[in-house]
C-alpha cells in the first residue's frame, strides 16, 4: 500500500470521527483540508491566470494592450487604503458592465424564452389524445406563478390556484431532497468503498 | 455549587449515524450486486456517444471540486471508458481550479487502460479562469484560449489538435459537474454556438438540469451513483456504481424508515401537547 492511500484513509477516518464529537484528530484533518485547498488553488491561479494570461504574454510576447487589464487589476487593491479606495470602483464598474452585457441576453434566452417555449406545447398528441405531461407542466407553471403573485389576497380562484401551486412546490422540494439524500449517500458509499477496498483491503 | 448534568456519551444522532455506518458496511461486505434497469436518460447519453464515428472529438469538461470525487469518479469513469473504447478522441478541460488535478488524473489513468497516447488520442488543456469568458472564448478559438495544454506543451504540438479550432470541429461537450457550471455550458456554449451539451452530474444537481432537458437545451443527462451503475451495465463493465447499488438502496430504505419514525413521533408529541392543554 502506498503512502498516499494510508494518508487518505487516516484523514477520512479523522473527518468521520466528527460524527461522534469534535476532537483534535478532526480539527487537524479539517485544518489540513483548508490549508491544502487554498495552497492548491493559489498555485493554479498563479500559474494558469497571472503567469499564463498576464505576465508571460505581456513581458515575453509584448502584448501591450494587456497593460489595461493589469492596471484595472491593480486598482482593485486600492480598497485597502481610504485615500485610494475610490479607484477600485473603476474595475468593479467594468466587471459589472461587461458581465451584465454578456449575461443578460444569454440568461434571457436560456432561462426565460426557451423555458416558456417549452412550457407552451401542443395540449393534444398527434393521435388527438390529451398530452398529460404537457398539461401537468402547464398547470404546474401557472399555479406556482399564482402562488408568487402577492398583489391580491389569496382568496377565491386565486387562493385555490395558489394552494395547488404549493403542492407542486412541495413535490419539487421533495424530489430535490430525495436526490440530495441520494447524492450524500453516494459520496459516503464512495468513501466507504475506498476504506474497505484500497485502505483496509477487505473487499475487492 | 450548582449541579450540572454531564453530556451523555451516546445521543440519538450517534445511534442514527452508527446504524447507517453498519448498514452500509454490511451491505458492502456482502458484495451482492442487484439487477438494475437502465433508464431512458442514461440510455440516451450512451446512444449519443455510441453513435459517434471513431476519430470524433469530444470535449470532456471536469467542472467539479475534489470533494465530490467519491460520487463523480464512477460517473466520469463510465463516460471516459465508453469514449476511449469507441476510439473517440478527448479534450479535457476544467472550469474549476479545484478539479483540475482530479480531471487530469482521471483522464490519464483511463487512457492507460485503453493504451491511448497523450497528444494522439487525448489531450488535457486544464483550467481556465472565469468560466463564462472561457466558454465564449473557446467558441471563437480554442488555441487562443489555451495556447498551451496542462503540461505546458504548445497547443498545436499535439497531433490530434491540428484541425481543432472551435466548437465546429468537435462533436460536443460532456460536462462532468457537481454544481451549476453545466448551466453556463448551456447558456453560452449551446445557445450561442449550437454545440451539443451532455451532462454527467451528481444526483443532487439533477433537478436543476431537468428543465433544460425538457426544453431540449441540454441534449442528455445522467448522474449519481445510480446513473453510473446503469452506464456500467450498458458498457458491460463493473465498477463502483454497480458495487454501491445495494448499499444505496438499503440506505434509502433506512432514511425512509427514519422519516416515518420522525413523523410518528411528531404526531404523538403533538397529540400529547394538545391533550395536556
Amino acid at each position: 500500500m502506498d503512502w498516499s492511500t494510508i494518508i487518505a484513509g487516516l484523514l477520512t477516518l479523522a473527518i468521520l470521527s466528527f460524527l461522534y464529537r469534535d476532537n483534535p484528530a478532526y480539527k487537524m484533518a479539517e485544518s489540513l483540508l483548508i490549508g491544502v485547498s487554498i495552497g492548491y488553488f493559489l498555485v493554479i491561479i498563479w500559474t494558469k491566470t497571472i503567469m499564463d494570461l498576464l505576465v508571460d504574454p505581456l513581458f515575453y510576447d509584448a502584448k501591450w494592450p494587456l497593460v489595461i487589464p493589469m492596471a484595472l487589476g491593480i486598482m482593485m487593491f486600492g480598497r485597502f487604503h481610504k485615500k485610494t479606495s475610490s479607484l477600485s470602483r473603476i474595475p468593479i464598474a467594468v466587471l459589472i458592465g461587461s458581465g451584465a452585457g454578456v449575461a443578460i441576453p444569454a440568461m434571457l434566452e436560456a432561462r426565460i424564452l426557451k423555458q416558456v417555449s417549452a412550457t407552451v406545447g401542443p395540449l393534444l398528441t398527434d393521435t388527438g389524445m390529451p398530452d398529460i405531461s404537457v398539461i401537468v407542466v402547464l398547470i404546474g407553471v401557472l399555479t406556482t406563478l399564482s402562488y408568487f403573485y402577492f398583489s391580491h389576497e389569496h382568496k377565491g380562484a386565486l387562493g385555490v390556484s395558489a394552494k395547488v401551486g404549493t403542492y407542486f412546490l412541495m413535490a419539487f422540494f421533495g424530489t430535490t431532497f430525495g436526490y440530495t439524500v441520494m447524492s450524500r449517500m453516494s459520496t459516503f458509499i464512495g468513501r466507504m468503498e475506498f476504506l474497505l477496498s484500497d485502505f483496509l483491503k477487505l473487499t475487492q | 455549587m450548582s449541579a450540572t448534568r454531564s453530556q451523555p456519551v451516546f445521543e440519538t444522532r450517534h445511534l442514527i449515524f452508527l446504524s447507517l455506518f453498519l448498514i452500509i458496511l454490511v451491505t458492502m461486505l456482502i458484495g451482492y450486486n442487484p439487477e438494475i434497469k437502465v433508464t431512458s436518460e442514461t440510455q440516451k447519453v450512451y446512444d449519443y456517444i455510441d453513435s459517434l464515428p471513431s476519430g470524433s472529438v469530444l470535449i470532456v469538461s471536469f467542472d467539479h471540486e475534489a470533494s465530490s470525487l467519491p460520487e463523480i469518479k464512477p460517473i466520469a469513469l463510465t463516460v471516459l471508458r465508453h469514449a476511449f473504447s469507441k476510439d473517440i478522441k478527448l479534450i479535457g478541460t476544467a472550469l474549476l481550479a479545484e478539479g483540475t488535478g482530479v480531471g487530469y488524473r482521471l483522464i490519464t489513468e483511463t487512457a492507460k487502460e485503453y493504451n491511448k497516447e497523450y497528444g494522439q488520442d487525448f489531450v488535457y488543456l486544464g483550467f481556465k479562469p472565469q468560466y463564462i469568458a472561457a466558454i465564449l472564448s473557446m467558441g471563437e478559438s480554442i488555441p487562443d484560449t489555451y495556447p498551451e495544454d496542462y503540461l505546458d506543451k504548445p497547443y498545436f504540438s499535439n497531433e490530434m489538435l491540428k484541425d481543432i479550432i472551435n466548437y465546429d470541429d468537435v462533436a460536443g461537450v460532456i460536462s462532468i459537474a457537481d454544481g451549476s457550471l453545466t448551466t453556463h455550458w448551456i447558456e453560452y456554449g449551446a445557445s450561442r454556438y449550437n454545440v451539443n451539451i451532455t451532462a454527467a452530474v451528481t444526483a443532487a444537481m439533477m433537478t436543476t438540469y431537468d428543465p433544460y432537458i425538457a426544453s431540449n437545451q441540454l441534449y442528455a443527462m445522467f448522474g449519481g451513483l445510480r446513473g453510473a451503475a446503469e452506464y456500467e451495465k450498458l458498457i458491460d463493465r463493473g465498477g463502483a456504481g454497480k458495487r454501491g447499488m445495494l448499499a444505496q438502496s438499503v440506505s434509502h430504505i433506512y432514511v425512509i424508515i427514519l422519516i416515518i419514525i420522525g413523523n410518528i413521533m411528531y404526531f404523538v408529541q403533538r397529540k400529547r401537547r394538545r391533550g395536556s392543554k
